[in-house]
């Protein structure tokens, strides 16, 4: 079986190569660390935070941070299950070097346990950055000590597996049966397993029996409901049970759970080991067929004709030529399935919201959430510019010559992908708030701030998602979904964050006052009018700095390119 | 028409292009000849302003590259050597893009596609999305999309990588009845055969610097006593360059 190894060299080497002797400065390196860093120390003081807070909660505190895990663990299989699913695409069917390895004597199973290695690195390494702080938190409140950490490096390889496999499975099946003639139908696939991966990851959660004590009859009964899993065949329940077991000093069947996680890594392994070489070649002559289409989509095209009118001649031309690449591939536009079953989430959590059941004021806990949601809507326009704003400037991939042997300025390129992004995430940022504050029944005030904080965010989202994508463009990719799961993708998150944070931090004094003013009519000296205006100048201001800084720094970064 | 002066790229401390002066008038097919790594490709590139210069001038139709890039762009066209274009779009929508980036009137747009699309035999796969189509096909796009302004200058790095010998002969005699009309052609070939056919001067490129420069006779000459071909003359002239 040395042949495993000898596969995987190339990609070792590569990023060693790539790591020693590529072109990244080491200071840039070294302050990208410094940036990991003070990611990590802010994801675990935070965590931490939140974990003491539930700490106070008396006998609760556990069985909370056990459902906080148990969410935390939920979400990352299901981010990995689809990663996963994303990259067995590309590295089993698409590759390039597919053609050098399988024309050579490879021995199928090798070739297919050093795929699922390579699928497994590269769709993990994110879960992998993002976990430590979150483990290293509950370990500093609950103590779980030598023997927690232990559980936790031996549960995680089996944890990341699980999914690999299962997605690997899952491709292979999909690229056999479909008539894969064409590689998007899969895709389209990919995109609905993923809408229901999501749909089920919140139905499993059920976030509503966390304040529903009632519902229960009974306390111990609510207890003992916080205390199990809501779906315990799930290999992320497992892995919390372990946990819980090392955290909570509860008695919990470690052995048991641990067997079982360590059974499924390595039956699915081996399972799909044997479904793929059945398959496999099959599969791959299929996907290699000719992806030909003729356009039949004149309508569409007068349409978007239309509506680019306003832009000047270049602008346009390049708007046209990007949306119609983004409308013909599948890669881009079925991962609007997936933007579809965010938004239903998102907006089914405001209509369960129990808010009448709080102890606070009616009318404050509103504005509470409401201004928790302007955090949140954010969040989620970020996640959405890193898929699509992100991407921008690398999916001109190797066409990028076309550009820069043209008369235009690099810079028109980049504004134009920044209005193009723009446009749809400023109507999706502003339905989300509106929708959700018409639901919330808050005040006009704040429906008026929060409409104008979107408005001002949505630009500095656009503008990071393309400056940073600019900064970090991947010309060279196998499939245009792994583009925002490289590091640049990581970075435009975090940055994204931090803007998002610190707008919103900005806004939360004039909703305090105006909060305080709502509940004690004639307290608040200044008038509602300028309160708001005052902060969204300074928001604005904020926004103005991101939005040149992105895209005056992604422009800098292109011209370099040219060495 | 181009003018190079002292031009060099550095990569690190390779020297890919190094010192290099020339200058081709209006009307001329300049052939650009090199044994692999010797730096043709770096010069293309820094001459359309995909690559910065580490020293030196590029200078088209009298435009800085570095500093009026959008003028002398205006004026050139450049065929690569792998033709990567948009696999999404049409031949006939890819031609549009191009031509509105060049700021082109639509109705002189509409007409040169046309033209160009016969002109290279792919009118019947206009509508047929860039990923449908073969390497030569792509390869006759690209030729296209470069002349679709009726550029002064034709930049050229190895046209006939995938062509028939049909397509190799369009391209030959186009890039002849556009010299005649006045462009200037500065192409880049590992082609002896093609150098030989069609270019009015020659220059070879070793190890970033030019070894010799002239028309066909002064090629001969600087190798006198070498028997008549070009390929002879072309081995000669590297050959001796490495044992110095």
């Amino acid at each position: 079986m040395h042949s495993i190894p000898l596969l995987l060299w190339p990609v070792w080497r590569s990023w060693k190569n790539d790591l020693l002797r590529g072109q990244q400065s080491w200071g840039r390196r070294a302050a990208l660390l410094a940036l990991a860093i003070a990611f990590w120390l802010g994801t675990y003081l935070t965590i931490r935070r939140v974990l003491r807070y539930f700490e106070t909660v008396y006998g609760l505190g556990p069985s909370l941070a056990y459902q906080l895990l148990l969410l935390i663990l939920l979400t990352f299989l299901s981010l990995l299950l689809f990663s996963n699913l994303v990259t067995a695409l590309s590295t089993f069917f698409l590759a390039r070097d597919l053609d050098l390895l399988l024309s050579a004597p490879t021995r199928l199973d090798a070739f297919y346990f050093a795929r699922l290695i390579a699928t497994t690195v590269n769709s993990s390494w994110m879960v992998l950055f993002f976990s430590p702080p979150i483990f290293a938190a509950y370990a500093a409140v609950f103590g779980g000590g030598a023997a927690f950490y232990l559980w936790v490096l031996l549960i995680l390889p089996l944890f990341l597996i699980i999914p690999a496999a299962l997605g690997v499975l899952i491709t292979h099946l999909l690229v056999y049966w479909l008539p894969a003639r064409r590689i998007r139908d899969i895709l389209f696939f990919i995109g609905l397993f993923a809408f229901l991966i999501l749909y089920l990851a919140f139905r499993f959660a059920q976030p509503e029996r966390l304040v529903q004590p009632e519902s229960f009859g009974h306390f111990m009964q609510y207890l003992s409901a916080m205390e199990t899993p809501s779906a315990p065949f799930l290999p992320s329940s497992w892995s919390a049970e372990i946990l819980a077991g090392a955290l909570f000093k509860r008695p919990a069947e470690q052995g048991f759970f641990f067997a079982l996680l360590a059974s499924y890594a390595l039956f699915l392994p081996l399972a799909t080991s044997w479904v793929a070489s059945a398959v496999y070649l099959a599969g791959w002559s299929k996907a290699q067929e000719s992806r030909q289409g003729r356009r039949r989509t004149e309508r569409l095209d007068r349409l978007l004709e239309r509506l680019t009118r306003p832009f000047p001649a270049v602008t346009r031309a390049l708007m046209l030529k990007d949306i119609k690449t983004f409308l013909r591939d599948t890669t881009q536009w079925s991962q609007l399935f997936l933007l579809a079953a965010l938004v239903v989430v998102y907006l089914y959590n405001f209509k369960v919201l129990p808010l009448d059941r709080s102890p606070m004021p009616a009318g404050t806990i509103r504005l509470i959430v409401s201004f928790a949601n302007l955090a949140l809507a954010g969040f989620v326009l970020s996640a959405i510019a890193v898929r699509f704003a992100f991407p921008a400037v690398s999916l001109e991939g190797k066409a990028f010559w076309i550009l820069q042997t043209a008369p235009i300025a690099l810079g028109s390129t980049l504004w134009s992908k920044f209005w193009l992004n723009f446009a749809p995430l400023l109507i999706l940022g502003e339905l989300l708030v509106w929708v959700s504050n018409l639901l919330l029944r808050v005040p006009p005030w704040m429906m008026t701030l929060s409409l104008t904080t979107m408005f001002l965010m949505t630009f500095g989202i656009a503008a990071i998602g393309v400056g940073i994508g600019a900064i970090y463009p991947k010309f060279n990719f196998d499939n245009a979904a792994e583009i925002p799961t490289s590091f640049g993708g990581a970075l435009c998150m975090i940055f994204s964050i931090a803007f998002i944070g610190a707008a919103v931090m900005i806004q939360a004094w004039p909703i305090y006052q105006l909060a305080v003013a709502g509940l004690q009519p004639g307290r608040s000296a200044v008038p509602q009018f300028w309160i708001i205006a005052s902060s969204s100048i300074a928001v604005g201001v904020l926004t103005v700095a991101a939005v040149f800084l992105s895209l005056r720094l992604g422009l800098k970064s292109l011209e370099q390119l040219k060495g | 028409m181009i003018q190079l002066v002292n031009l060099t790229k550095h990569y690190g401390k390779l020297a890919a292009v190094d010192g290099l002066n020339l200058e081709v008038p209006a009307g001329q097919i300049f052939g650009f000849l090199g044994p692999n790594g010797a730096g043709k490709t770096t010069t293309i590139r820094v001459m359309m302003g995909i690559l910065k210069p580490s020293a030196g001038q590029v200078l088209l139709g009298g435009y800085d590259v570095e500093r009026d890039a959008v003028n002398a762009k205006a004026i050139s066209g450049f065929i690569p050597d792998r033709p990567f274009i948009y696999e999404k779009l049409s031949g006939a929508e890819f031609l549009d893009f191009v031509g509105k980036l060049h700021r082109l009137e639509s109705r002189r747009l509409r007409h040169r596609i046309a033209q160009l699309l016969d002109l290279l035999e792919l009118t019947p796969w206009k509508d047929e999305l860039v990923e449908s189509y073969s390497h030569g096909m792509k390869q006759r796009l690209v030729v296209c999309a470069s002349l679709i302004h009726e550029p002064r200058i034709l930049i050229i790095d190895e046209p006939m990588v995938g062509m028939d010998p049909k397509g190799a002969r369009t391209l030959k005699d186009l890039f002849r009845a556009l010299a005649d009309k006045g462009t200037t052609v500065f192409l880049s070939t590992h082609s002896i055969g093609v150098a030989e056919e069609i270019c009015h001067r020659i220059g070879i490129i070793q190890q970033g610097r030019l070894i010799a420069c002239g028309t066909m006779a002064e090629i001969h000459d600087r190798a006198a006593g070498k028997d008549g071909n070009l390929e002879s003359v072309f081995l000669e002239l590297t050959r001796e360059q490495i044992t110095d």
